[in-house]
């Protein structure tokens, strides 16, 4: 296992950036402007016409290794105006913004150098309606044709959100489109009710000839509830209920990425306790859905005993959650400003050592399994996703540090006060299902010493600061959430109303990359494979 | 006497009724052709039952002589309890096909072009069949035999002209040449110091011959009429022909022509020049790897026509290893157990020919309705053709051995004549039945994997291809099939009365009843019988066979076969009553079920298939899917060639397409017919090599050859 | 592989009490807001205000609390200066405001309930709280329920989530596909009433819209010992409407109780 230590790499992290803007700047002079820091990029490009587009966005992403964010997507009354966002690891976020007239119906599609980018483009088809050339695939991603049909752009303006939408035509002769075409090749369908127990509705196609699953296509969004459009309107309190509760099991850091978006906003600086505790809140839920995640890893292998005790240190860890923050699952927490409330020392002395006794018994159980060959024989090389292939899909979270691509928004871009405290970032190349459940343990291994560090030495403070929320104004707020980066944008008009809400999950990136693990396997490791990479629908479908 | 001329004239009128039948349809109007053929085919396999049956019921064999041939002899007809058999099951075939001629086309208006040479051909090659099965010497069975191999040929390719691919049919009539000749040569070694050609001068013959000659005799014998059995080393031909012939043709060219190569080994191994044990060895060995390979190879295709063509290869082994352990039992002087290995070998033909013909019609009638025989593309369609489905069914149930039908009775005797094995003494002997039964029991599995395949795949779940509106639903099935389904039934359910007719053509080749051996009178047999002991009596009346006995007649309805003091009944079953056993098990659940659940709604709702909206057919398993793990286990015997796996991608990650291609050659072509040919044709491109068309060296060729005559004359 | 089997033989018997007496453990439940009586109605009406989902509503000195919309988003407790008060408890299950009785299922499914489990929007809290009901602490075998994967064998139907449009008819087949005499089970305030998610073009608004529903469990999420009272309510085997084990006797309430805060 590799780590990433503490320490920086060394180079000034202003001047990589200034090397960026000067490369860019090089190779497109007439095509793009650099444009000042803002809406908490720390820096941007301004493009002229959408041709270069591309082809600056594969030189982000290929060679200056930048890695992808999303796309944001806003329409104006008078323009239409998409952000890619880019990371250069230590340096914050370089932003690609293209601005559009407002009858523009087309926009080139990048995804054919960055590939990440595949379904971003499709998101945005199907809930703006905006085409984008060169695409293979558009259509019947998050609005299914057997449901819906297409071009009801339901993000635009003129969409009503509030009233149920009953003029569908769906398309009744909807039939998979499937990629094996040996002769005799079918398709099992598994799914959206379907987990023998209790899962969240997912939809597969396994391409068989009759052994081997050759392919398997996930059909997801199934859980959509249009978040982003019904926030529009709302009051940045009621749109903080809809960021936390999208996907509940990471409720924290995402609540914490909307915070910060609009802290940021308005140039409210949070104290320095109210970081402390942020950071520990945000370990603490990262540990707690480690240990959910081990927890649904063993059930996946039937290794009853080690399922059972990991299901067992993830409740006390979800009680420890609920005596400490009034809530097992940590909602209601964060506020633009800090936390809605303070804890004292005995509170805190408390949940030091529920998270070191869940931390010994992780760490001993990690022990047990790893001298379970029965366990390991159905986890090594079962869903490898190479590191080539991660970086190619830009695979976020546990699971693309397991396959050796060691980006952590807490160390590539720190916020909340990550950069003073002192932790590893874990690593592996396989990339197999071992790796995954490896990183996952020495994460939480991670959390755990991070919250020592959180709540030994707080700072005296107040929790919360007031917040002037009286003018407009955009910007990004990014979190490690516990599966990966998520980046979440907030614009606010003068009236301090949501305009536009983008919430990037780290699961959306990910699933992506899952038919690359999910390719060539024996059906019985469809479980395992689906465990091991943990993903959340709900959190992707918002 | 009586009985004699019975069969006389039966054959006689057999025999005009072809004649006329040949006249007809060179003459009425090409629509008429079809009705003509089941006309006279009906007339003519009845009149051939009547004369078979006749024999067989009164045990003497009908003898005829007609002219002579200069040079060649006297030719003679002999018709005993062996041709006989055949000759039923001919019958039976023929009776059904003709039928099938006629009903087939009406369903399959196309084009009438070539109907009368068809229909001509037809009563010919049926003319000929008879002729071979009694024809009682060797100038007689050859004409007719190579005659018959011929109109094979001629009625595969019979609308060649509109046929691209007229190969299998050429390889065809090489491999059947091949075999006459081999044929020939063996009967000749037979016949070299006999005074004539007939059959009983060379059955007195052959009882002389050496060893090496007799060995000579049986590979070139066993060989020769192997192709037409489609025994392995030479039945590549097979698969091809049976995917290529017409629908019409198949169900005689599968029920009819195989089954004489059966009676030639018969005929010219069991009856003429008997061989020792070392040449029933052969047999089996060669009988189990063919049941082995055909299986394994039926299991895996998805058109159906080939299937049932690789099934056929299954079932000529199954009958080959028990004429095998026939001649093994012979030879180390067991007559009991040889006459129960031959019954089996019999009875199997007899079932085989049955079986065979209902599904080739049934899969032919698949053909008509859907327009593909692709398995893999069929399905639902019990829902449109609910009467072909259930006969089909039937076929299915019967070709797997399942009780009641006739299948299970012969598999079953089979394999207990092959358990036998214990009453000889030497010990390698024991071995390799021991290990040919294992791999006959292998191939009864896979047998039922591969009709299970067969007709879930066609017949259950959802249709999978696009042929749809025109397909009408018929729920009747046509006549032919539902009488060959309940012959099936028959044969299986009254074994007891079959076997005693069998045993006609048993008993003077074994030198041993069957009858008595397996199944005694048991009903009419009272305390004081000399055929049972008393002892056995009471053995037999623990298995409480006595029950039946005022109701009853004649002989019980169980098959048994009793061994010494030790274990009197080495063996027993009773389809009959299984049959009615399980009528009786099925009529009281019926009953429980509707007095119990009177109260109870019965809801029918859709079919769950985890929330989708519907199940489309290509979420359903496919036959090539059911059947991947057997290719994947015996992969070692496949040996598939993966020649394309492209991904196409349109990008590097969408892909769009995953294409692998399989290849595989069969593992008779890889063994057998690609070194033989790769020989022949290295042989014949040297000597293509001296057809180079310059007219000074064939002058020279000429003179050479010349001077070399010379030569040799001078010297003697 | 036998140190699996010692290992957990050692961790001892873990599993609550619950339905046999009370669980005292702390942070099993986050417990409620429940109607209380403020000095001044400015103060019941600074209570009705901050609720973001219109829970409570001010009834001059009351602030009366309706369960079946909190989305314990805990603003009452937090922010006012005079905080609501919030009971512990954990028994909430009750019947939808249009039934007027529950008939549960007979006593054969009494100690043999399968559970159909259909997530259809669930934010993830809901849902994985009733996966913890099947972990050793909760363990609901022991009570004989079971969750099945696939509706032919379920008897209970527990849908957690507002109903996604997406997911609106693979719900209603699951619901078809279940034989009768069947039971429908809505789990947290989303599925009850949509939740913070409400009605759109994109949710239905909760089970109600689309499924007759048979119990109702309040709570974003409700606990685990929540939703396990409300499978012991549905077979009968505990009472609805009347915790056994309230930590507290509840305030008395004024006459009449204010409308529904949707």
């Amino acid at each position: 296992m590799t780590v990433v230590s503490s320490s920086g790499n060394g180079r000034n992290p202003k001047t990589c950036l200034d090397d960026l803007i000067a490369a860019v700047l090089d190779r497109f002079a007439e095509a793009v402007s650099a444009a000042p820091a803002g809406h908490g990029y720390a820096a941007g490009f301004q493009l002229g016409h959408p041709e270069t587009l591309r082809s600056l966005c594969r030189f982000l992403f290929w060679d200056q290794g930048c890695s992808f964010g999303g796309i944001i997507a806003e329409e104006h009354p008078s323009h239409w105006q998409l952000y890619y966002p880019f990371l250069l690891p230590g340096n914050g976020w370089t932003a690609v913004s293209l601005r559009l007239p407002s009858d523009a119906t087309t926009v080139p599609s990048i995804s054919s150098e960055v590939h990440a980018a595949d379904w971003h483009e499709r998101e945005i088809e199907d809930l703006f309606g905006l085409v984008f050339e060169g695409h293979p695939r558009l259509g019947d991603f998050i609005l299914h044709d057997q449901v819906w049909h297409e071009g009801i752009a339901p993000m635009r303006k003129s969409f009503s959100a509030n009233q149920p939408h009953f003029e569908r035509q769906p398309n009744l002769e909807w039939r998979p489109l499937l990629v094996v075409q040996d002769p005799g090749a079918f398709a099992m369908p598994v799914g959206p009710v379907y987990e023998g127990g209790v899962g969240e509705s997912l939809h597969f196609l396994l391409e068989t000839v009759g052994e081997d699953v050759v392919r398997s296509s996930p059909r997801l969004f199934y859980n959509y509830r249009a978040v982003e459009k019904i926030a529009e309107g709302k009051t940045i309190n009621d749109a903080l209920l809809l960021a936390e509760r999208f996907a509940a099991t990471s409720a924290f850091a995402h609540s914490l990425a909307f915070c910060q978006a609009v802290e940021n906003i308005y140039s409210s600086r949070v104290s320095s306790r109210a970081q402390q505790l942020r950071v520990a809140l945000c370990e603490l839920e990262r540990l707690r859905h480690h240990a959910a995640a081990i927890a649904a890893i063993c059930e996946s292998t039937a290794l009853a005993v080690s399922a059972s005790q990991a299901a067992i240190i993830e409740e006390h860890l979800l009680r420890a959650s609920c005596v400490f923050a009034g809530h097992r699952y940590l909602f209601g927490l964060n506020i633009p400003g800090g936390l809605t409330r303070d804890f004292d020392t005995q509170a805190c002395t408390e949940l030091l050592n529920a998270t070191n006794k869940a931390c010994t018994d992780l760490l001993e159980l990690e022990d047990r399994l790893r001298y379970s060959s029965s366990f390991l024989d159905r986890l090594e090389d079962v869903g490898a996703i190479d590191a080539r292939d991660a970086r190619d899909l830009n695979l976020v979270g546990p699971i693309g540090r397991a396959s050796a691509q060691s980006n952590d928004l807490r160390r590539a871009c720190p916020y909340s006060g990550y950069e003073r405290y002192k932790f590893d970032v874990p690593c592996e190349s396989e990339g197999d299902g071992y790796a995954r459940l490896r990183v996952l343990f020495a994460e939480c291994v991670q959390s755990a010493a991070l919250i020592r560090q959180g709540v030994q030495s707080l700072d005296a403070g107040p929790v919360r600061i007031a917040c002037d929320t009286s003018h407009a104004g955009a910007s990004i707020g990014w979190v490690e959430a516990p599966r990966g980066a998520a980046l979440h944008w907030v614009s606010i008009d003068g009236l301090g109303v949501i305009e536009r809400y983008r919430a990037i999950a780290p699961s959306f990136n990910n699933w992506l990359g899952f038919h690359l693990a999910a390719e060539n396997f024996a059906f019985q490791d469809f479980p395992i494979i689906l465990a091991t990479f943990g993903l959340s629908a709900t959190e992707c479908d918002r | 006497m009586i009985a004699a001329s019975v069969t006389a004239t039966a054959l006689l009128l057999a025999f005009v009724t072809c004649a006329c039948g040949i006249v007809a349809c060179a003459l009425v109007s090409r629509t008429k052709v079809a009705g003509v053929v089941a006309a006279g085919g009906t007339l003519s396999s009845i009149f051939l039952m009547l004369a078979s049956g006749a024999v067989l019921v009164s045990g003497r064999s009908f003898e005829a002589s007609l002219w002579v041939l200069e040079g060649w002899g006297r030719f003679t007809l002999r018709m005993d309890a062996l041709s006989s058999i055949f000759l039923f099951a001919a019958g039976v075939v023929y009776l059904s096909s003709s039928i099938f001629v006629k009903t087939f086309s009406t369903t399959r208006p196309g084009n009438r072009e070539a109907a009368r040479r068809f229909g001509v051909m037809y009563f010919v090659l049926m003319a000929s069949v008879v002729l071979i099965l009694i024809a009682s010497d060797v100038p007689l069975f050859l004409i007719t035999w190579e005659c018959m191999s011929i109109l094979c040929f001629l009625l595969i390719n019979y609308k060649h002209r509109e046929r691209a691919d007229r190969s299998a049919g050429y390889l065809m009539l090489a491999m059947s040449e091949a075999g006459f000749i081999m044929v020939l040569i063996a009967f000749l070694i037979v016949g070299k110091s006999a005074p004539s050609l007939s059959f009983p001068a060379l059955a007195a013959a052959g009882s002389t011959l050496s060893h090496g000659a007799l060995w000579a005799v049986f590979t070139l014998g066993f060989l020769g009429f192997g192709v037409k059995a489609g025994l392995v080393p030479v039945n590549f031909w097979l698969p091809r022909s049976y995917t290529a012939s017409p629908s019409i043709f198949i169900p005689v060219f599968a029920g009819v022509t195989l089954n004489l190569g059966f009676y030639g080994i018969l005929r010219l191994n069991g009856d003429l020049a008997p061989g020792s044990y070392g040449t029933g060895l052969f047999a089996i060995i060669v009988g189990s790897v063919t049941a082995l390979v055909g299986i394994l190879y039926a299991t895996t295709e998805s058109d159906m026509k080939t299937m049932l063509a690789f099934s056929s290869i299954e079932n000529a082994g199954v009958i080959v290893a028990g004429i095998g352990a026939f001649l093994v039992f012979r030879a180390t002087g067991h007559a009991v157990a040889s006459a129960i290995a031959l019954t089996a070998a019999l009875y199997h033909m007899v079932n085989h020919s049955v079986y065979k013909t209902l599904l080739f019609q049934g899969a032919g009638y698949v053909e008509a309705e859907t327009g593909t025989r692709d398995m893999d593309r069929l399905g639902g369609l019990s829902r449109i053709l609910p009467g072909l489905s259930a006969v089909f069914l039937v076929g299915c149930l019967a070709i797997s051995a399942v009780p009641p039908f006739n299948g299970f009775v012969s598999e079953w005797l089979t394999l207990q004549a092959l358990l036998r094995s214990a009453i000889l003494g030497s010990a390698s002997i024991r071995i390799v039945f021991a290990l040919c039964g294992a791999a006959l029991a292998l191939t009864a599995a896979l047998a039922v994997t591969c009709f299970v395949k067969a007709y879930a795949m066609s017949f259950l779940g959802i249709r999978r291809g696009t042929w749809g509106p025109q397909a009408q639903r018929n729920a009747h099935a046509p006549f032919p099939l539902w009488f060959l389904a309940v012959v099936c039934l028959l044969l299986g359910v009254l074994p007891t009365y079959i076997i005693p007719i069998l045993n006609r053509a048993v008993e003077p080749m074994a030198q041993a009843s069957v009858t008595a051996a397996l199944v005694p009178p048991f009903f009419t047999a009272t305390a004081t019988n000399q055929q049972l002991p008393p002892a056995f009596l009471q053995d037999f009346h623990n298995l409480g066979a006595q029950s039946g006995g005022a109701v009853l007649p004649g002989r019980g309805l169980v098959v048994l076969l009793r061994g010494g003091e030790q274990n009197p009944v080495v063996f027993a079953m009773s389809p009959s009553y299984s049959l009615i056993a399980l009528a009786l098990m099925l009529f009281l659940a019926w009953l429980v079920i509707s007095r119990w659940t009177r109260e109870r709604a019965v809801v029918r709702r859709e079919l769950w298939a985890g929330g989708i909206p519907r199940l489309l057919a290509e979420m359903t398993y496919t036959a090539t899917g059911f059947s991947n793990p057997v290719r994947v286990v015996f992969q070692a015997v496949f040996r598939p060639n993966i020649t394309e796996d492209t991904r196409q991608t349109v990008a590097v990650h969408f892909r769009t397409a995953i294409r692998r291609r399989r290849e595989e050659t069969p593992i008779v072509d890889r063994l057998f017919l690609r070194p033989i040919r790769d020989a022949m044709a290295g042989v014949a491109s040297i000597l293509a090599g001296m057809h180079h068309g310059r007219l000074n060296m064939y002058i020279a060729y000429v003179v050479g050859f010349f001077l070399i005559i010379l030569f040799l004359y001078r010297v003697t | 592989m036998s140190f699996w089997f010692w290992h957990g033989l050692r961790r001892g018997v873990q599993s609550t009490r619950y339905p046999f007496g009370p669980e005292t453990a702390p942070g099993i439940s986050p417990g409620r807001p429940v109607n209380t009586q403020f000095e001044s109605a400015a103060k019941a009406g600074a209570a009705a205000g901050i609720c973001p989902v219109g829970a409570i509503v001010a009834n001059d000195r009351w602030a009366l609390v309706d369960e079946r919309t909190c989305v314990h988003c805990q603003r009452c407790r937090l922010e006012l200066d005079v905080p609501i008060d919030w009971r512990p408890g954990y028994e909430w299950a009750e019947l939808p405001p249009n039934r007027a009785h529950y008939s549960p299922l007979p006593r054969p499914f009494s100690k043999s309930l399968h559970i159909m489990v259909v997530d259809a929007g669930d934010c993830g809290a809901c849902l994985h709280e009733v996966k913890q009901l099947n972990n050793p602490l909760y363990n609901m075998h022991r009570l004989g329920f079971f969750t099945t994967a696939t509706p032919r064998m379920a008897d209970l139907l527990l849908v957690v989530g507002p109903i996604s449009e997406n997911m609106r008819e693979p719900l209603i087949k699951t619901y078809e596909a279940m034989p009768d005499n069947k039971r429908v089970m809505a789990v947290g305030s989303c599925a009850i009433n949509g939740g913070v998610f409400g009605r759109s073009f994109m949710s239905a608004g909760g089970v109600g819209s689309v499924l007759p529903v048979d119990l109702e469990v309040p709570g974003n999420p409700p606990p685990p010992l929540a939703i396990l009272h409300a499978l012991l309510a549905a077979t009968g085997r505990k009472p609805l409407g009347t915790p056994e084990f309230a930590e507290a006797v509840p305030i008395s309430k004024p006459a009449g109780r204010g409308p529904s805060g949707l």
